[in-house]
């Protein structure tokens, strides 16, 4: 083989049990359904796409204004608006289907039994290829706490979806707690097929000459650039204490940002609020990743991954 | 699938400000942009800065052929850390551009009266509807009166150009410095009221207890009005749902719809009012 010739670097990683042609997803919530990216993106040389967040019933979500930018980041509180699973698979399957991408599907409830329903729903639909759990939303029936603060719930959530379907489980933390790595084994041992970290900080924005809150919902989710040093850190010490694959969440903005959480450990990344801003940012990321391997000399992802010198430059 | 990239450079012709906090920002922009529609927006962000972070809607005020390159025009007052370091951005910076977005004003030919209905920073998008009809080869057939409010009389910006486009403009402002003293729809409900016979396409842009008034007093009137909202944004596509505003549906249900791709342009029958 010619040597000079640029060699093609394997992006390949598998997830749980899902095969991804390479390791850069879309995050829940910043992709819509697709169908606003096709300009932009050929949805087929991502990873995955997965999906806004999916519930039984439609959610119409908050009222506005319902997104404030902050330092480095936004906030947002939309409120998981989305069309229900029923519509999701009839008006928005099909659309994905067409593009060949390999979807996966963000749900979510307010009881454990409507995620079992919605996860029993999506459990034979041709092209979904995995689940992706939502545990950062209120517990209507424990007064509203997250699901995901509190280890036995977030285990009780992830044991009852897998209950309900064959497909893979990804388990997606909240940061809101006060130690990720117990809600994260506790996953695991309900088990859980994958971990994506993290989902957005609770934060809020004040309009200081009317003097209430920039949200109408008054706090909402912190995202962007801002998030990215503390993602980075709680994906870090939950890669030392998990065996399943962990995806990298939270203010990924190009191929240096995805680096640093491959570098630390995480087996694949989830690109989000950068969608909003360049709408190529995923194959950007992906493209700038490539090249990144090639003139490092790393003929796969996989040499790269979990390579942190933690001894730093001492010796 | 060919990748096409989502935004274009534009460079900083101008940006001068021509009222206290109001500015007019001109670009020079690549020829393969688009021709905006009355109504349509782009995003726009500073090239390889930040902040601000995501980009920011600007309601297109004009768009024309200048000498070999395309240039465009935004009228925009200084009301947060957004706008404030775009006023400061100086000549020869590069912007990011992304459009033109949304839905704009629909022109209905047979409609030969149209009424434009500005308050505040609303004059933007209606001042290039008028430049947009008055171009067009049968445009002088058309007749445009305009109802321009502001807080204060320095604060009329784009008042000028508009004038000239209008065959009568009435004038109103908060604290009576100018023209009548009062809210714009008022000056407008008292016109309407001497108005016979066919109803007046009017269209309309301007903080939200404006178009709320203007919404009740069209209640049960024939008429045409179409509204272009405003709300913050994230994408500009309709991915993020960050800038829902509700709207009523045939059955009477409301639901939200996204400004930037559902509109920014609705039918203001169509608002939902809390």
């Amino acid at each position: 083989m010619d040597k000079s010739r640029k060699f093609s670097p394997k992006m390949a990683v598998n997830i749980g049990g899902v095969a991804l042609k390479n390791p850069i997803m879309t995050a829940s919530g910043t992709f819509g359904y697709g169908e606003e990216f096709t300009p932009y993106v050929d949805l087929n040389r991502l990873g995955a796409i997965i999906v806004k967040g999916i519930s039984l019933k439609p959610r119409r979500g908050n009222l506005p204004p319902r997104i404030m930018e902050t330092a480095s980041g936004m906030l947002n509180a939309v409120g998981l608006e989305n069309v229900g699973v029923d519509a999701f698979i009839k008006e928005k399957m099909p659309f994905l289907r067409d593009h060949d991408a390999t979807v996966i599907v963000n749900i979510f409830g307010e009881t454990i039994e409507e995620y079992q329903k919605v996860a029993k729903k999506l459990d034979r639909i041709d092209g979904v290829c995995a689940l992706e759990i939502n545990i950062s939303c209120p517990n209507v029936k424990r007064g509203g706490i997250a699901f995901g603060a509190r280890p036995d719930v977030a285990s009780e959530v992830a044991r009852a979806v897998k209950t309900a379907t064959r497909l893979p489980v990804m388990v997606k933390l909240t940061p809101n707690v006060t130690d990720i790595v117990e809600i994260a084994q506790s996953v695991e041992d309900a088990g859980a097929d994958a971990i994506s970290l993290i989902n957005t900080i609770t934060g809020m924005s004040v309009d200081i000459e009317k003097r209430i809150p920039h949200l109408a919902n008054i706090t909402g989710g912190l995202s962007g650039p801002a998030i990215k040093p503390i993602a980075l850190r709680m994906v870090w010490q939950v890669v030392k204490h998990v065996h399943v694959p962990v995806i990298g969440v939270g203010g990924i903005m190009d191929e240096r940002d995805a680096l640093e959480f491959f570098i630390v450990g995480a087996k694949a990344v989830q690109v989000g609020t950068a969608n909003f801003i360049h709408h190529t940012a995923t194959m950007d990321i992906l493209e700038g990743l490539e090249t990144y391997l090639v003139e490092s000399g790393i003929d796969d992802i996989h040499d790269l991954i979990g390579t942190l010198r933690e001894e730093g430059e001492k010796c | 699938m060919a990748r096409k990239r989502t935004t274009v450079s534009a460079e900083i012709i101008q940006n001068r400000e021509i009222a206290p906090l109001h500015f007019l920002m001109t670009l020079r922009l690549p020829p393969t942009f688009h021709p905006p529609y009355p109504g349509q927006f782009v995003m726009i962000r500073a090239e390889n800065r930040q902040p601000p972070l995501l980009g920011r809607p600007f309601s297109v005020y004009d768009f024309y052929h200048d000498k070999k390159a395309l240039a465009l025009e935004l009228l925009y007052r200084v009301v947060g850390q957004g706008t404030r370091i775009f006023s400061l951005l100086p000549q020869g910076e590069k912007l990011e551009i992304l459009g033109p977005l949304g839905r704009g004003f629909k022109i209905d030919g047979r409609r030969r009266k149209l009424i434009l209905i500005a308050g505040g920073m609303g004059v933007a998008p209606l001042s290039f509807l008028a430049s947009y009809v008055r171009r067009r080869g049968a445009g002088s057939s058309f007749e445009i009166v305009s109802y321009v409010g502001a807080r204060t009389a320095s604060y009329l910006a784009g008042l000028d150009k508009l004038e000239t486009m209008c065959s009568k403009t009435f004038i109103s402002t908060d604290d009576g410095s100018l023209g009548y003293h009062g809210k714009v729809i008022e000056l407008f409900e008292d016109h309407l009221k001497t108005c016979h016979g066919d109803m007046p396409a009017v269209y309309t842009c301007g903080p939200y207890p404006m178009i709320r008034q203007l919404a009740d007093i069209l209640r049960g009137c024939s008429g045409f009005c179409q509204v272009s909202m405003e709300e913050r944004m994230a994408c500009g596509i309709g991915a993020c749902l960050g800038c829902a505003i509700p709207i009523r549906n045939k059955d009477n249900r409301q639901l939200y719809k996204r400004v930037c791709k559902d509109g920014p342009v609705f039918d203001i029958r169509d608002l939902a009012w809390r």
